[in-house]
């Protein structure tokens, strides 16, 4: 296609789980999603547990292999390159995991764990090594010495600045920060952000940035796709999709979240009952049993995720009458 | 329902993989087996004896015919007669099986009564001068192997002081109250291991659950601490222990040959040690078979005593 | 470390003494002399003579020798063939699971003697036939023990990171699992010696393990069995001797086992003692009757292996009929501390050490037990943030319901099932009758906490405490939750306290707002006021942080003290634009600071008159 860094299309997974004896249950994780970034652009994948946005972004690091659908990276489909080129991809893709405390190993030094990546792609020879590890901590915010210690002597945020310094000692052009923020305290997610916001704009880096909160990415992210049950409900421009959500569920999560000034508030809608199980969905629109905007035709077909208004595209046959 | 076939079918296989192990300890060894059977203390066997015990054994015929002929007769209840005097290895079993079975259960029930109050009241009064005193003696007993304590138990009570008989059997329908009084020391060596086990575990498994949230919840709703301990505490810290009985029993069915053999009590230690000495290999392998099938029983009784306990179980 | 240290020195001189016994200077421990068989100790033989007239002493020195080498041996050769075994399955999964680790756990179904006798038979007794049966029982050990941590190890975010690095899976294995697998591997090697001497010196005790003339304590205990009558002594050398090695190296496998998973020793649980003062002494306070909670000063204190903290500081609350008091703060600032000191449910280690809690006219910490668990769950009751953990996994959530119906009230099990179903209509819950037989794990997230907010308002509370409720929720169940929550309010005029760390959701549905940092409580007030005009410097950084406004959110520098390191002064001083030295010198007392507003900072009103002028 025409210059997109990465690209999915049609990306599917669906998790079989097997056992002596066990019939298999199909929970369908991630079906038909296309999501793509630019160089440098910073896109927000938004939803709630189930929605499969961890998985995407897995997918889209070729960390889990794809039941249907491809990923290409600047053109090049993940699935048909060779080992070897495999291992240098690696270098331009990485991820930062929402868990600070289990995403670095306890038993290794933290300068290690980062030099980690540089030792794999012989990204700087070895002597050198040191120094950049040195770079790289100064780079997210912390002392260069840090690199003698252990992780359990950080707290959360520190350990997240760390792992997000793993991440960039190859030198990616492509992160995936899956819940980044979402362990740590108010105070602490806005200095990350602030962070990750800072590397982004000098690094040129493009980011995928995971969460189930749909404000925290406002401020970070160009576009915003939003999920439910695997599935992209609506995607766009972040501050448009704020402003105007188009798709019932978009509408329903923003009205939701709470908000300090009274100003700000939108009338609440509430969803009715559960979401129902990612290894049953619902046959059509999959947010329909819980939309209270449903009719007969929501049954039938999926709905395609079609262009709405500028640079944006939703996945519902009525969003034109709540527009 | 679903997880209870499933669980009858794993005992199934795993049965039917322990007689594919012990049919397969024939052959995996090096050499000859009815050779290896026959010499005895560096003496090489007679080949004529050698042969005839082949054709006795069924070792001229291929290995997969043996197989089927082995699991047919498994399945049937015929494990083959004794090489020693042609007795029907199941009917030397069907005898003795229940004194064992006897053995077995009057341990595991003196294991359990002990156990489980005491560990539960240690772990209420964690670091008190009865947890302290229980758990030094709970590593003691642990530590003392069976037919120790088994011998010893003989030498205190039977030989220096007297009050309890040194070994022997009588049946309940004989003299009841002897029976019993012979099944005292036996049984009390059984649970040694076994009460031990009971009480660490339950000890831990309380104060786990101790700790947890719906605990706190149940504290929270103004519960008396009698109902909050039975019903919250305890009802949760019972499945472990369940667990680890199931996998103890493993040990404590190798230590009843211990004890039987000590106490003179004649369960299945007796054919089985005889016929160990006397390399009487359908002997042996029909008890061995009986032993872990019993094992594998047990086992799944524990499982479905777990699912009982534990809803979660039969979701998966 | 003692624990480990003496068990180690204990087995390590046994280990000694059994290699060095070809080089101490010990009598023949084969050589019989029938004319001082079963003597007592005489010069040359310290523990005397056995039934075949040969050394004692010098038998169990080199039955130490036997049993222990033996035991090694198959120890060794289980690890190495179990361990490989365990990586293999937990790292290929799949048909190399089959093939490996289950294939191995049909060894665990025999009973370990039974096996040892099985192959005995055949291959006749002897050291060399014991290690190999031995070696074999142990695999499945040392397999389930490798398999586990790989799989644990595979799971973690780190591995996954080092794979997304790139990196080969043998520097996986090698760098990542492998030296996470060694603890638990020596751990297991330690059992398996241990186990080993075990069914060796049961297999010599029957005549079927080690050969005689060689020895080995448990062919000695056979032995003196024999002669137990005429020389009972001889019983004890070999028993003895076996209990002590074999309890020893229990003691060594226990403290490794700890070693190797350390967690913190929890503290002698204390009991809920709380000065109890004469009665009489210290009036109640004024009795004013739209006051449902009052709380004055609280302080609440823990002992921790790095010494006393006191993660709760001089915390003030008052809550009225009918009023949502919001506690708002970050991690370690001791609002869920303060939270459960009120209803008395403190963890063990803990204990509120001064200050009281007025509830009407009674004071909650000096109540005795039985009192106040008369309250707990009646008239106070208590929303929990993790609904999952928070239920028995156990029984059916409609028992649990009931359970506490009639704890406080005497009615009948049926009534009770009635009551709750109409608890649970009222709750939002759909299809009442069946989820009422449901278990806690059959229910969805938000289910759940309606089933505890069910189980808190079933009683009819007069004060509701609710400990981060919706935290662990997705935000569009959140929603309904509130909702259920704001509704309730208004049908019974309960008094919420409602404990969060989202400022948005504390501006939804408070009326009051008390913000607490490290401990204290720094500012306090109505929550219009409060947000509209913060007073205090840290209110107006969390006001900042927060992602609602046109500009991106502003974090705050530096970290959250740990109780152990509070500061002397001001604890937010470190962290604080605008602090001076006079800040860090002492501790601010809460100051008035206009109707019901209280801030703890010496410079609020001149950083707000310094507002007010450049606005």
């Amino acid at each position: 296609m025409n210059g997109a860094l990465i690209e999915a299309r049609g990306l599917s997974k669906i998790f079989r789980s097997r056992g002596l004896f066990r019939r298999g249950r199909a929970v369908q994780a991630v079906r038909h999603v296309d999501v793509r970034l630019e160089k440098g652009e910073a896109v927000g994948v938004v939803g709630e547990s189930g929605s499969g946005k961890s998985t995407l972004g897995r997918l889209m690091l070729g960390l889990l292999p794809a039941t249907e659908g491809e990923v290409r990276f600047e053109g090049r489909p993940l699935d048909q390159i060779s080992r070897a080129e495999w291992r240098r991809l690696r270098r331009r893709m990485q991820i930062v995991f929402q868990d600070p405390y289990g995403s670095l190993d306890p038993r290794r030094r933290v300068g290690a764990q980062i030099a980690d990546g540089l030792g794999i792609h012989q990204v700087v020879p070895a002597a050198e090594q040191e120094r950049r590890v040195g770079e790289l901590l100064v780079l997210v915010g912390l002392d260069p010495l840090h690199a003698r210690r252990f992780p359990h002597e950080f707290s959360g945020g520190q350990r997240q600045r760390i792992g997000i310094a793993r991440a960039l000692a190859t030198g990616p052009d492509f992160l995936v920060a899956d819940e980044p923020v979402s362990s740590l305290d108010v105070s602490i997610q806005a200095q990350i952000l602030q962070l990750l916001g800072e590397l982004r704009r000098n690094l040129g880096l493009a980011l995928l940035f995971i969460s189930h909160d749909l404000p925290v990415v406002r401020h970070l992210c160009d576009r915003v796709v939003v999920m439910y049950l695997g599935r992209v409900m609506e995607e766009g421009p972040a501050d448009r999709i704020f402003a105007t959500p188009a798709h019932p569920y978009t509408r329903a999560l923003n009205s939701a979240t709470p908000r300090l000034d009274p100003a700000r508030r939108v009338k609440r809608i509430l969803l009715p009952g559960d979401p129902p199980s990612p290894s049953d969905p619902p046959s059509g629109c999959v947010f329909r049993t819980r939309c209270a905007h449903a009719i007969e035709a929501c049954a039938g077909a999926v709905p395609e995720l079609r262009p709405f208004g500028e640079q944006r595209r939703v996945a519902c046959i009525r969003a034109e009458e709540f527009a | 329902m679903r997880w209870f076939l499933r669980r009858i079918a794993t005992c199934l296989v795993l049965a039917w993989a322990v007689s594919l192990v012990v049919f397969m300890t024939l052959h995996v060894v090096p050499g000859d087996p009815a050779e290896l059977l026959l010499s005895t203390g560096g003496i090489a066997a007679d080949p004529i004896a050698v042969k005839e015990l082949r054709v006795k054994l069924g070792l001229e015929r291929p290995i997969f015919d043996q197989y089927l002929a082995f699991l047919g007769g498994v399945i049937r209840g015929d494990l083959g007669t004794s090489l020693v005097d042609e007795y029907p290895v199941t009917k030397e079993i069907a005898l003795r099986l229940p004194r064992t079975l006897e053995l077995i259960l009057a341990g595991t029930l003196i294991a359990v009564l002990l156990g489980l109050p005491a560990g539960t009241y240690a772990a209420l009064h964690r670091g008190g001068l009865f947890d302290r005193i229980v758990s030094g003696t709970a590593a003691l007993l642990l530590a003392i192997p069976v037919f120790v304590v088994g011998t010893l138990l003989v030498l205190l009570l039977a030989q220096t002081l007297k009050v309890m008989p040194a070994g022997g059997y009588v049946p309940f329908a004989q003299d009841p109250v002897k029976h019993l009084t012979l099944l005292t020391l036996p049984a009390i060596a059984i649970a040694k291991s076994l009460s031990a086990v009971v009480f660490r575990m339950t000890r831990a498994s309380v104060l786990d659950a101790l700790s947890r949230d719906f605990v706190r919840t149940a504290r929270a709703k103004g519960l008396s601490p009698t109902r909050v301990l039975l019903r919250h505490v305890v009802r949760n810290a019972l499945t472990p222990v369940l667990t680890v009985l199931g996998l103890h029993m493993g040990t404590l069915l190798g230590g009843t040959v211990l004890v039987e053999y000590v106490f003179n009590w004649p369960g299945m230690s007796t054919p089985l040690l005889r016929a160990v000495e006397a390399r009487d290999y359908p002997m042996v392998v029909g008890i061995v078979l009986t032993i872990s099938g019993l094992f594998l029983l047990i086992n799944l009784i524990m499982d479905l005593l777990y699912a009982a306990l534990d809803p979660r179980t039969r979701a998966a | 470390m003692t624990r480990l240290w003496i068990p180690g020195a204990f087995v390590a001189a046994i280990i000694l003494v059994a290699l060095l016994a070809p080089l101490l200077d010990l009598p023949n421990p084969i050589r019989q002399d029938v004319a001082r068989r079963l003597s007592g100790p005489i010069p040359g033989s310290p523990l005397g003579r056995d039934e075949f007239g040969r050394d004692v002493l010098s038998r169990l020195i080199w039955g130490a020798r036997t049993s222990l080498g033996v035991a090694f041996a198959s120890a060794l050769i289980a690890g190495t063939i179990g361990t490989l075994i365990g990586l293999i399955g937990g790292w290929f999964r799949g048909l190399g699971e089959l093939l490996t680790v289950r294939l191995v756990d049909v060894i665990l179904c025999f009973p370990p003697i039974l096996l040892a006798l099985l192959v005995v038979t055949l291959l006749g007794p002897g050291a060399a036939t014991l290690i190999l049966v031995l070696s074999v029982l142990y695999v499945p050990g040392f397999a389930r023990v490798a398999y586990a941590e790989v799989l644990s190890a595979r799971s973690n975010d780190y591995v996954e990171a080092v794979r997304a690095l790139g990196a080969s899976t043998g520097r996986i294995l090698l760098r990542t699992v492998l030296p996470n697998i060694a603890g638990p591997v020596l751990v297991q090697f330690s059992l398996a010696v241990a186990a080993a001497v075990v069914v060796e010196s049961g297999l010599s005790f029957l005549g079927l393990g080690v050969v005689p003339p060689a020895p080995s304590w448990g062919l000695m205990i056979r032995g003196a069995r024999a002669t137990m009558e005429q020389a009972p002594l001889m019983l004890l050398w070999p028993c003895v001797a076996l209990t002590l090695t074999i309890l020893t190296m229990n003691l060594l496998c226990d403290a490794l086992r700890d070693a190797v998973d350390p967690r913190t020793p929890a503290q002698r649980p204390r009991r809920r003692l709380v000065d109890r003062l004469v009665p009489g002494l210290l009036p109640p306070p004024a009795v004013e009757p739209e006051r449902v909670l009052d709380l004055r000063g609280l302080t609440v204190e823990i002992e921790t292996p790095l010494g006393r903290i006191r993660p709760v500081d001089d915390v003030s609350l008052t809550v009225r009929a009918g009023e949502t008091v919001a506690i708002v703060g970050e991690s370690g600032s001791g609002k869920s501390l303060t939270a459960t000191s009120v209803i008395g449910l403190l963890p063990p280690a803990a204990r509120p050490v001064s200050g009281s809690a007025w509830f009407g006219d009674r004071d909650l910490l000096r109540l005795p037990e039985p009192v106040l668990r008369q309250l707990r769950g009646g008239a106070i009751a208590m929303i929990f943030q993790d609904p999952m953990s928070s239920l028995n996994p156990v029984h059916r959530v409609g028992d649990q319901v009931a359970e506490a119906i009639r704890a406080h009230r005497q009615t009948s099990a049926a009534n009770a099932q009635a009551q709750a179903l109409d608890l649970f209509r009222r709750v939002g819950i759909a299809d009442p009758e069946r989820r009422l037989r449901a278990f806690p794990h059959e229910l969805s997230g938000g289910m759940r906490q309606r089933v505890m907010i069910a189980m808190a308002i079933a009683n009819r509370p007069a004060l509701l405490i609710a400990d981060e409720p919706t935290t662990a929720l997705d935000v569009t169940v959140q929603a309904q939750i509130l909702d259920l929550l704001a509704e309730l309010k208004r049908e019974t005029g309960t008094a919420l306290v409602f404990i969060t760390h989202s400022l948005a959701v504390v501006a939804e549905i408070a009326d009051r707002v008390t913000v607490m940092y490290a401990g204290q409580v720094v500012e306090e007030g109505e929550v219009a006021g409060v947000f509209a005009n913060p007073l205090h410097p840290y209110t107006r950084a969390l006001l900042a942080a927060v992602h609602e406004a046109d500009a991106a959110p502003v974090g705050i520098p530096g970290v959250v003290p740990q109780p152990h390191a509070f500061p002397a002064g001001c604890r937010f001083a470190p962290r604080c634009a605008h602090a001076l030295a006079a800040c860090a010198a002492s501790l601010p007392a809460l100051e008035e600071a206009g109707e019901e507003r209280r801030v703890r900072c010496i410079r609020w009103a001149e950083l707000s008159g310094a507002r007010e002028a450049a606005a």
